[in-house]
């Protein structure tokens, strides 16, 4: 069963279309990473995803349940419940962290889980320390953002979206804030999470990082899928035109 | 942890605060029937606050023993003069007792027969070269707001020659009250003041050296007692009252007390009131006649000079001052807390209609603090406080009057404390709020757990400025009349004839701020935490 699958999304701001008619499948255990030029709609299409942005028309469904249905006059969304039920199957990795900055580290991961999911407090406790060791900043528990450097944050901005036990993970441009150096670091991370067969769906301009990390990319340009198969085949031997000009002018 | 904390004792100080307001209030209530004198209490010697803090004058007096030999309750009310017909519209007061000037006033009131035959003349100091009225041409005069002194010099029955006078005058200047006058005639702002024979002599009481009246007068005219239009019924009582202590001998002697021996005409040949009415006798109705040869005041003033014998509020020591606006400190205090108390959480209400996606909130947010950061501060007090009457016909019990201060100022500042709240809502990058979107949190715990805290660091710098300026505003409730430390302040400075009041009431407002800003200093460095 396929965790994500989005149909038919259309997507204009103002007269100016995003997303031309995009269809997209992530299957359970797949890390897809999406790339193109920037404006070519890739942030746009995972702001759509995960229901920051309406779509003007399509289908969205996670698990094999629909959460926005094709209608006449376009996208139906469910009531507001409903839609944050269904923000419970995936988590976001933003590409500025967006950490709460009024809390310590243990707090911006575990308030959730404890207020939202209503879990008991000990064990929420439990699992954040396990989750901070394992993404490597075990010992910034009590911390605040403000004194973490951006590696760290985004470690903690991980440990926070896995805390609620989502089916599927989206990084927004993981590595974009980041130092070279430390971009390596996270690319660790990532794989051991795809070892666990965690559904990744990575949104990067980084071709490096895509191919190192993804089982799967899948090209974008002006609104549309241009290409998608394996890193090998659409990195090394790019079938379109567009893809390989877009990966030239990367490698000059 | 440390929140629960906080806004436990918030509570704590909520309940403690209303308990405060509703004991301040409930002292107010009182049985017998209450004769609620309105009157200007920087007026000497007819009405001004002595060295004790107590109210005191010539017309007080005479009120005080009416009070006494009809078995009311005498309240002493001091009031703004800007708003004393409002005041006697709506019940706030009973009469108007105060060197209130018939003339010109006649169909306005109804009024008791005349006892204080009362000139307007012209004091200047005596080195300006002014002997005579005409002397005056090209120069400033001063005149207290909606006096007589103005009437005679420009209202509707001025004669010819007073208007001419004012005509060849470089400026009438309008002052608030006589003190203000005549710190404005001592410093050389104006040229001379226009004004009562008998506050006059008072002034000149102690200023002899300095100020010289124009033998010349403006005009001639009398005092009485100013009642709503229509309350014939206790005019009457009033009068007859009076005319019974002419009887006696105790208004003569309460005349000679306050130095007044030339001007009191109370008279009993007088037996037509001014709107036709008969004067009744005296004996005649019920009115109780006390036996009040125990009356200390007869035996107060046996001298010939009546003019030197007339008292002076003693000179008050700096102590005496301090101890004296230290009373108004407490209801600043208060003003100041309860304000806070309301306008805050109120602002935060007014944000979110401002913020709301739906239109009628919106606009009617927009329009609330349009309205209340475009118009005075003092207009809103007024508004609030006499609009219950004035809109809706009722009568409001004295209690309103701290009420009408409170609601004033909570609902002015509740509009720039919701614009403040707004922008730093607004400030607070919209990344957060998706964050807490996608992980479940829904709008209610967006906001408490995650905008709120953040807008309360951001909002602190100009919050603090706010609420420092609210410690100063506080002095506004004088357009209310609200005993707070500025009109306290001021009434001493009339009393005393002097400045250093108000520069102890500058004082004490410095320490308060310190404090407040000290206070904020600390809960900032407190939220110093995070970035």
């Amino acid at each position: 069963m396929s965790v994500l699958e989005m149909k038919n999304i259309k997507k204009s701001f103002g007269s100016k279309v995003v997303l031309k008619d995009i269809t997209l499948k992530v299957e359970k255990g797949e890390v897809v990473s999406i790339i193109g030029p920037s404006g070519s709609g890739k942030s746009t299409l995972l702001r759509c995803a995960t229901f920051l942005e309406h779509i003007d028309n399509g289908e969205i469904s996670y698990i094999g349940k629909k959460v926005v249905t094709k209608g006449a006059d376009g996208a139906v969304y469910p009531p507001k419940k409903e839609l944050q039920q269904a923000c419970s199957n995936f988590g976001l990795v933003f590409q500025n962290f967006n950490l709460f900055p009024h809390f310590s580290v243990m707090k911006n991961i575990a308030d959730a889980p404890i207020v939202i999911q209503k879990r008991n407090k000990d064990e929420v406790y439990k699992e954040v320390r396990e989750l901070l060791e394992k993404v490597g900043i075990g010992d910034k528990e009590n911390s605040y953002p403000c004194e973490l450097s951006g590696g760290q944050q985004q470690r903690v901005a991980i440990a926070r979206a896995l805390a609620l036990h989502p089916a599927m993970l989206y990084f927004d441009e993981p590595t974009s804030a980041l130092d070279p150096e430390i971009t390596a670091e996270i690319l660790r991370v990532l794989k051991s999470l795809a070892a666990e067969k965690m559904t990744m769906v990575i949104v990067t301009h980084e071709i490096d990082f895509a191919r190192a990390v993804s089982d799967r990319v899948v090209f974008m340009d002006g609104g549309m899928v241009i290409e998608e198969g394996r890193p090998e085949d659409v990195i090394d031997n790019p079938g379109n035109e567009r893809t390989k000009m877009f990966l030239k002018k990367l490698h000059v | 942890m440390d929140n629960t904390r906080i806004s436990k004792k918030f509570v704590y100080l909520f309940i403690m605060a209303v308990f405060a307001g509703f004991i301040f209030v409930g002292n107010t209530c009182q049985a017998k029937q209450e004769f609620i004198v309105g009157f200007d209490a920087e007026f000497p010697p007819y009405g001004y606050m002595d060295e004790n803090g107590e109210y005191t004058g010539f017309d007080l007096d005479l009120a005080a023993e009416v009070c006494k030999r009809n078995g009311w309750t005498l309240v002493k009310r001091p009031i703004s003069w800007n708003t004393k017909d409002s005041e006697l519209e709506s019940g706030a007061i009973s009469c108007i007792w105060n060197g209130f000037t018939m003339n010109g006033r006649e169909k306005q009131y109804t009024w008791s027969t005349p006892y204080v035959d009362n000139s307007q003349v012209v004091i200047t100091r005596n080195d300006s070269g002014i002997k005579e009225l005409k002397d005056l041409s090209g120069k400033i005069l001063a005149v207290q707001t909606d006096s007589s002194a103005l009437a005679a010099l420009e209202g509707e029955d001025a004669t010819d020659e007073n208007k001419a006078l004012a005509q060849s005058l470089k400026e009438l200047q309008q002052v608030e009250d006589y003190n203000s006058a005549f710190m404005n005639l001592e410093s050389g702002m104006v040229d001379a003041i226009a004004m009562d024979i008998g506050v006059a002599a008072y002034q000149l009481s102690s200023k002899s050296d300095i100020f010289i009246m124009l033998d010349e007068k403006l005009s001639s005219e009398e005092y009485g007692i100013g009642f709503k239009l229509g309350n014939t019924e206790l005019r009457d009582k009033v009068q007859l009252t009076l005319l019974d202590m002419l009887e006696d001998g105790t208004f003569d002697s309460i005349v000679k007390k306050w130095g007044l021996g030339d001007s009191a005409c109370l008279s009993l040949e007088d037996t037509t009131y001014i709107d036709g009415g008969r004067v009744p006798s005296p004996g005649s109705n019920g009115v109780d006649n006390q036996d009040n040869t125990d009356n200390n005041l007869e035996d107060t003033d046996t001298q010939d000079n009546v003019k030197s014998s007339a008292p002076k509020a003693g000179k008050m020591s700096i102590a005496q001052i301090v101890k004296q606006l230290s009373t108004g400190l407490a209801a600043t205090v208060g003003i100041f807390v309860l304000t806070l108390l309301f306008s805050m959480p109120l602002g935060l209400v007014v944000a979110a209609a401002r913020m709301s996606k739906y239109k009628i909130p919106q606009w009617i947010a927009k329009i609330y603090i349009s309205i209340l950061r475009g118009t005075p501060l003092m207009l809103q007090l007024i508004v609030v406080f006499f609009a219950p009457y004035y809109v809706f016909k009722i009568s409001t019990p004295y209690a309103y009057r701290f009420y009408a201060v409170i609601i004033g100022f909570s609902l002015n500042y509740s509009a720039y404390f919701a614009e403040i709240y707004r922008s730093g809502i607004q400030s607070i990058p919209q990344g957060q709020r998706e964050a807490a979107q996608i992980m479940g949190y829904n709008r209610g715990q967006t906001f408490f757990r995650i905008i709120f805290p953040q807008m309360v660091k951001r909002v602190l710098p100009p919050v603090t400025n706010e609420v420092i300026t609210l410690v100063k505003d506080t002095s506004l409730a004088f357009a209310l009349s609200y005993a707070e430390m500025f009109t306290l302040a001021k009434q001493v400075a009339a009393a005393q004839k002097s400045l250093v009041p108000l520069f102890v009431a500058g004082v004490f407002y410095y320490i308060f701020n310190f404090i407040v800003a000290l206070l904020m200093e600390r809960i900032e460095k407190r939220l110093d935490y995070y970035k």
